[in-house]
């Protein structure tokens, strides 16, 4: 089961977004960083079931904290969330290990669909 | 019929509706008539069938764009002449083998604002653009030889000579003027002096090459600019162009006139600068002039 | 805070509109003309009409000659937009094109301006399309200009800069990858769309409480 979500984003509108777009009928509890270096701290302290990660950050960049958090964890489940969709730059977070890449805008429906996915991994896993 | 669609076939432009797949569906009166297709033949057919030489990369990108991002593209005549090949229409036949055409496509969208067909204008400025053409010769030609003038001679020289300080190519000059004009003038009134500096220009324009610039200097004094050419070969030309003239016979009313020409030649070095290059062909001219005419003296 | 001043707030959600914008395309270019080009992410600020002329004189003082791709678009959201190389990348920008131009015009000036205005043309439309699009607008576009300043003392049309206007200037950088080619993409639009962008804002937010 997924309780704990980081969402590592420079943008608190994007941060905003997605959250709106999470489904209430679950009390998750959110945790929120502004950059890749702090993300990988926050997913150290917080031990998130999932991790949604933007891919243009300052101080470090998306593909940077995702390839360091999967070292840290391999089974970590970090989802990018992203406006680069260029072919290139998806293979690349793919590459790295992303569960998913998902375009921004988000939607209820996308979310709503990638955290099923999650959580199907997540049980399997456990 | 609508308004709208009765100005759509009264204007005096064309108007043509695509669909997605570029497939036509509407073609405006002005369409069919310079295009000799009725409306009815090509409505509905791939508008490509029918002008296959629409399928550039160019105008598949443009359709492309107005239809995923809704896009505006413009297709001026300055660079394509045309997109759809008619003839000219009126008047203006010589100048233009093809109608010259300014076309805009752009997007047309459904109640959903989805864009869902494209628009096509021609607008044909023909007229326009031979004023223009007009206008570009006389700023670089000579009214009375057809030749280049001074001003073109100018700018081509110091783009040959950036072309020299960029990459080293040779460059010469050769400056000539009629011996003795003055006096073709007063023996046989200007009407001839006029026919010979028109028969010497066109008998050097005729052997030259096509990458020379022969020019107009002054009065009757000629500048010949020529890229990728050393002294020697400069000289040798400039001789040759002296034999051409010294044998050349000029008839003007009842007379044979005959004259020749003096020659200057200089060549670009590393460190010239653009009048350096003419300072030092109108000096080897001076010196040509001074050894008794009808010579050419060469400035390394 | 009045009606013709963007909040933070609002500078924020247009923030990420634009991120959003110019990432769509960019994907869809390249996958649908086969143009690639990297797009930062933009940068907002307002900024007075008036001062306009001289902050993209400071902005690219390093830049020595430049030539302007100026095109207005029409819609809800209306201004204009200015995309700015440095001198001579029309020549490079060619090749980014797959045309075989005649061969009167292979080295010409008229090619070079004519690629800067096709290449502007495209990125300024796709830009500025996707921007309306999210906010559900619809626009039209002029024909685009060029303009080869020899130094970067922009001299523009004075209704561009109306003093009693201020302007909200969208920057992005952006880079044709493949050619090493990179230049500035202003929008800027008067205040007029400032009411009505404030608007769309809120509207686009609304789907996201």
């Amino acid at each position: 089961m997924i309780h704990k979500i980081l969402i590592v984003d420079d943008s608190p509108v994007s941060r905003k977004m997605l959250k709106s777009c999470i489904p209430k009928d679950r009390e998750y509890q959110f945790v929120e960083a502004g950059d890749g270096l702090a993300g990988i701290e926050s997913f150290k302290k917080h031990q998130p079931d999932v991790t949604f990660m933007d891919l243009t950050m300052p101080v470090m960049d998306g593909i940077t904290a995702l390839m360091e958090i999967l070292k840290y964890n391999e089974s970590a489940v970090v989802i990018v969330l992203t406006a680069d969709i260029q072919i290139k730059s998806i293979n690349r977070a793919l590459d790295a290990g992303a569960f998913l890449v998902i375009k921004k805008p988000p939607t209820r429906e996308r979310i709503q669909g990638v955290l099923s996915q999650a959580e199907a991994v997540l049980r399997k896993k456990s | 019929m609508n308004e709208i669609s009765q100005i759509f076939e009264i204007v005096n432009f064309g108007l043509v509706i695509l669909d997605s797949e570029l497939r036509v569906k509407h073609w405006n009166q002005w369409m069919a008539r310079h295009s000799g297709i009725d409306a009815e033949r090509i409505t509905g057919a791939f508008l490509l069938d029918f002008f296959p030489e629409l399928k550039t990369p160019r105008f598949l990108r443009s359709c492309k764009m107005v239809l995923a991002f809704g896009n505006f593209s413009f297709f001026s005549q300055k660079l394509h002449h045309f997109l759809f090949p008619f003839r000219p229409d009126g008047a203006f036949k010589s100048m233009f083998e093809h109608m010259q055409q300014n076309c805009t496509l752009g997007p047309l969208r459904n109640d959903f604002n989805a864009v869902n067909g494209i628009f096509l204008i021609v607008q044909d400025v023909t007229e326009l653009a031979s004023y223009e053409q007009k206008l570009v010769e006389m700023n670089m030609k000579d009214g009375l030889t057809g030749i280049y003038n001074r001003r073109f001679l100018q700018t081509r020289l110091s783009e040959e000579c950036q072309r020299h300080g960029r990459y080293g190519a040779k460059l010469s000059l050769i400056m000539f003027d009629i011996d003795f004009f003055k006096k073709v003038n007063d023996n046989y009134g200007h009407q001839c002096g006029d026919s010979v500096l028109k028969s010497v220009t066109a008998n050097i324009a005729s052997i030259i090459r096509k990458t020379d610039y022969l020019a107009r200097y002054g009065g009757e004094e000629f500048c010949c600019l020529l890229p990728q050419t050393g002294l020697t070969a400069a000289h040798r030309l400039a001789e040759r162009f002296r034999h051409q003239i010294e044998a050349l016979k000029i008839p003007c009313q009842s007379h044979d006139i005959k004259v020749t020409i003096s020659l200057g030649v200089s060549e670009l070095r590393s460190e010239d600068s653009e009048e350096m290059l003419l300072k030092r062909a109108d000096e080897a001219l001076y010196s040509a002039k001074s050894s008794g005419r009808n010579c050419t003296a060469a400035i390394a | 805070m009045n009606d013709t001043q963007i909040s933070e707030d609002e500078q924020d959600i247009l923030q990420e509109i634009m991120n959003i914008a110019f990432g769509q395309a960019a994907a869809e270019l390249a996958e649908i003309i086969n143009i690639f080009v990297v797009l930062s992410v933009p940068y907002i600020r307002m900024i007075e009409a008036v001062d306009l002329p001289g902050y993209i004189q400071t902005e690219f003082s390093e830049f020595g000659n430049i030539s302007i791709v100026e095109q207005n678009f029409w819609g809800d959201f209306k201004g204009t937009a200015l995309l700015i190389f440095p001198a001579g990348s029309g020549k490079e920008l060619v090749s980014l094109l797959d045309d075989s131009p005649a061969a009167e015009f292979q080295y010409s000036d008229i090619l070079e301006k004519e690629t800067l205005m096709e290449v502007g043309n495209i990125l300024i439309g796709a830009c500025v399309g996707k921007v309306a699009e999210l906010l559900k607008d619809m626009v039209t576009y002029s024909p685009p200009k060029v303009i080869v300043e020899d130094h970067p003392d922009i001299t523009m049309s004075k209704t561009l800069f109306d003093p009693a206007n201020s302007a909200i200037i969208l920057k992005t950088v952006f880079c044709f990858n493949e050619r090493n080619v990179h230049g500035f993409l202003f929008l800027i639009t008067s205040h007029k769309s400032v009411v009505w962008l404030k608007t769309a804002l809120a509207d686009f937010m609304k789907q996201y409480e």
